[in-house]
């Protein structure tokens, strides 16, 4: 026993030397992309940490904290989420200091006006789960054309009648389905913090209290996609049924009409039927909240 | 599972994907790549197209450019600097991504321009060639990267449109009244020198030849406008990002004149509120022209025809204009003015100029030994053409690069063939 002990200790004072020396290495000048990734790699649960730290300071400052494990995942998201940006963008910036670019890079995102969409119901399972998937709609194609099914339960020829799209982006449709159910779905459901457990009561609930669920699900999507609708191409507003109308009848704007479709529940009310499924539709769509890809 | 261990869990499971992100950077060959610019998305680069270039310009400072795959993954991107250039260039398996963004205090542009591996080149360029020989209008010698001309192509169309209609505007205000009250003018318009107004001719003059040019090849062939209806989908990258811009212009069109109506209206008389109907009427005129550009090949092609006489038409008014020396000299500023500040890209405004880019010019000379042949090949590698040769000095003509000229010739002189590179004779 002495001797597993005594392998412990040394171990830990490693680790804290090895933290130190990193910490210190992050401070010193790079000069070249490899050197930095080289550094930034070996010091990423320290960056992380530090990251989400500085969040968790924003939150606090702007009265947005509570102490419980859902405000510390928002912070670790967030942390990470920045952490991603660094290891790209960062390696352009060479010469610098690592850490002191990290630091201003992230103080840079705390002082836009809304860095990321806060509502205490957003950090709940059913909130974190749509959070999450309007956060990736925004930076992933996949996820954008899957929140088609995962709204409304739509397959990808029922997406591309009702977006009225032509043969060309048809295809990419079905590859952007079959990515989102062979990786993509998973991959966002483990960058939110979403358990096994978890999904499975949002499926429990969903049986058990559809329309409850769905509506509440409803009301939570909707702060959601208000908030992401800000990072699309800004020339894309709500528009009226018959500017609707125009654009499918003359065919133009396909990005338009998948981006802020996906993004708007209102919308796809006004512009139902547009889209080449016109002759055969019934009622207007409601939110079908679907949890599994 | 106690919640200190889901939190460790999460972290590490974090730390995970962080780590595994090198590695995972691996793109679908045929997957556009998405392009944001202050996280916002502007549009794609596509990534089998040849030669895909995507041009933003934005009225805000560029702070940040980010190269996406559909997936999500994060490919690259760069931390622009308030002012002046940063450059970088992206390279994902055996592609390349340039991307040049310039901030200045009127605001910020980006150049992505995506360059697929030689291999690629060697295997399409015929077909390419050809399709391009017929659909063009002819100039031997700049008959250049297809992709390219392409996207100049559908935005000289658009930009053509959106040149008219501010134009338009301004010799509406100019000539609706004959004696134009001075508050118009001084509000709507700064004083200008008479060169300026020659240049806006000149630069109109160019347009209704690229116009005209762009007419007789649709016209004339039938067979190609089929074509090129193909290879406009196959762009469909650039064609969509035009597409958008044009409901993008038409909103802003409308709101900047609506703007500017109310701001003259309430300084001026009956007169100007005559000018205001008159603008209005007009503006639903254009609202339907720009419409009818974005129909069928067929109705673009009568489209384009029609444009050009309303270029003649606007260059006569503008020549009749030419008295009251109060034209703004700079086509692209009026452009710019078509936005608020706070309202970010708009994609056209560059492209007026990358239609009428002559070709870049360089001089180089080679390493002892170098076989015609490779020389040969090298240039072909830069879609580019050789000119005349001078003391040794090899004149070469590209397409402009996306790199400002000095990083271009650093970036040539690292090339192992070549020996010395420079752009002045
Ligand atoms: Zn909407
Ligand atoms: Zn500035």
């Amino acid at each position: 026993m002495p001797v597993t002990r005594m392998q412990t200790m040394v171990s830990k004072s490693q680790t804290m030397s090895d933290r130190t020396a990193t910490a210190s290495r992050l401070e010193e000048v790079v000069s070249t992309p490899d050197e930095f990734d080289q550094v930034v790699l070996q010091a990423l649960p320290m960056l992380l940490d530090r990251a989400a730290g500085s969040t968790k300071r924003f939150l606090r400052e702007t009265g947005q904290w509570n102490d419980d494990i859902e405000h510390e995942k928002f912070a670790l998201r967030w942390g990470s989420e920045y952490l991603e940006r660094f290891l790209v963008c960062g390696r352009t910036e060479v010469p610098c200091r690592p850490l002191f670019l990290f630091d201003s890079l992230v103080a840079k995102q705390h002082s836009k006006p809304e860095p990321f969409c806060y509502h205490p119901d957003l950090l709940r399972p059913l909130g974190r789960f749509l959070d999450g998937l309007a956060a990736r709609a925004v930076i992933s194609r996949d996820a954008l054309i899957a929140l088609y099914h995962h709204a409304y339960g739509w397959s990808p020829g029922e997406v591309i009648a009702v977006t009225g799209l032509n043969g060309v982006e048809s295809q990419r449709i079905y590859k952007n389905f079959r990515r989102w159910r062979e990786s993509g779905w998973q991959r966002t459901m483990d960058e939110m913090g979403l358990t096994k457990v978890e999904l499975a009561e949002l499926g429990n609930q969903q049986q058990r209290h559809r329309q409850r669920f769905n509506s509440e699900a409803e009301r939570l999507i909707r702060v959601a996609q208000t908030h992401y609708r800000k990072s699309e191409p800004n020339h894309y507003p709500c528009l009226s049924r018959s500017q609707w109308g125009e654009m499918f009848t003359q065919g133009y704007g396909c990005d338009y009409r998948i981006w802020h479709l996906a993004l708007c529940l209102d919308c796809m009310q006004t512009a139902w039927g547009l889209g080449s499924n016109g002759s055969t539709i019934g009622e207007k769509p409601r939110l079908e909240l679907q949890v599994r890809p | 599972m106690g919640q200190e261990e889901d939190l460790e869990l999460y972290r590490s499971r974090l730390l995970e994907s962080l780590d595994s992100h090198a590695s995972r950077c691996l793109r679908g060959v045929s997957d556009p790549i998405q392009v944001y610019v202050n996280e916002r998305r502007v549009g794609e680069l596509e990534g089998a197209g040849i030669g895909a270039m995507l041009q933003v310009q934005c009225i805000d400072h560029i702070d940040t450019v980010q190269l996406r795959t559909e997936e999500g993954t994060l490919l690259g991107g760069l931390v622009a600097p308030e002012h002046g250039f940063r450059t970088d260039r992206l390279r994902l398996s055996a592609d390349t991504i340039e991307l040049c963004v310039h901030n200045t205090s009127q605001g910020g542009t980006l150049s992505a321009l995506f360059m697929p591996a030689p291999s690629f080149w060697s295997r399409a360029w015929k077909s390419i060639a050809e399709a391009a020989d017929r659909l063009v209008a002819r100039r031997p010698d700049t008959a250049l990267v297809y992709g390219m001309r392409m996207v100049a192509f559908t935005q000289a169309l658009l930009a053509i449109a959106v040149v008219g209609l501010v134009a338009d505007r301004v010799t509406t205000w100019m000539t609706a009244e004959r004696t134009p009250s001075p508050v118009i003018q001084t509000a709507s318009l700064p004083a200008a020198p008479p060169a300026g107004t020659t240049r806006l001719e000149q630069q109109l003059d160019e347009v209704a030849r690229i116009q005209t040019k762009i007419g007789e090849a649709l016209a004339s062939q039938q067979n190609g406008i089929v074509q090129l209806h193909q290879a406009v989908a196959k762009l469909s990258s650039t064609q969509e990002s035009v597409v958008s811009s044009v409901v993008m212009v038409k909103e802003e069109v409308k709101e900047e004149l609506e703007k500017r109506l109310e701001a003259v209206g309430r300084e001026t008389d009956r007169t100007t509120r005559h000018v205001a109907s008159k603008g209005r009427v007009e503006q639903e005129q254009l609202e339907a022209a720009i419409h009818s550009l974005t129909a069928d090949n067929d109705r673009l092609s009568k489209e384009v025809a029609g444009l050009e006489e309303h270029n003649q038409a606007l260059k006569t008014k503008l020549q009749a204009a030419n008295a009251s020396k109060a034209v703004d000299p700079n086509p692209d500023r009026l452009l710019a003015r078509q936005n608020d500040p706070g309202r970010q890209p708009l994609q056209l405004a560059d492209s007026l100029q990358g239609s009428q880019q002559q070709p870049f010019l360089f001089w180089v000379t080679f390493s002892d030994g170098t076989s015609q042949e490779s020389i040969d090949q090298w240039v072909n590698g830069m879609k580019g053409h050789k000119g005349a040769v001078n003391e040794g000095w090899q004149e070469v003509r590209i397409v402009p690069p996306p790199v400002p000229p000095d990083r271009f010739l650093e970036q040539i002189r690292g090339e192992k063939i070549v020996k010395a590179a420079r752009i002045s004779q």
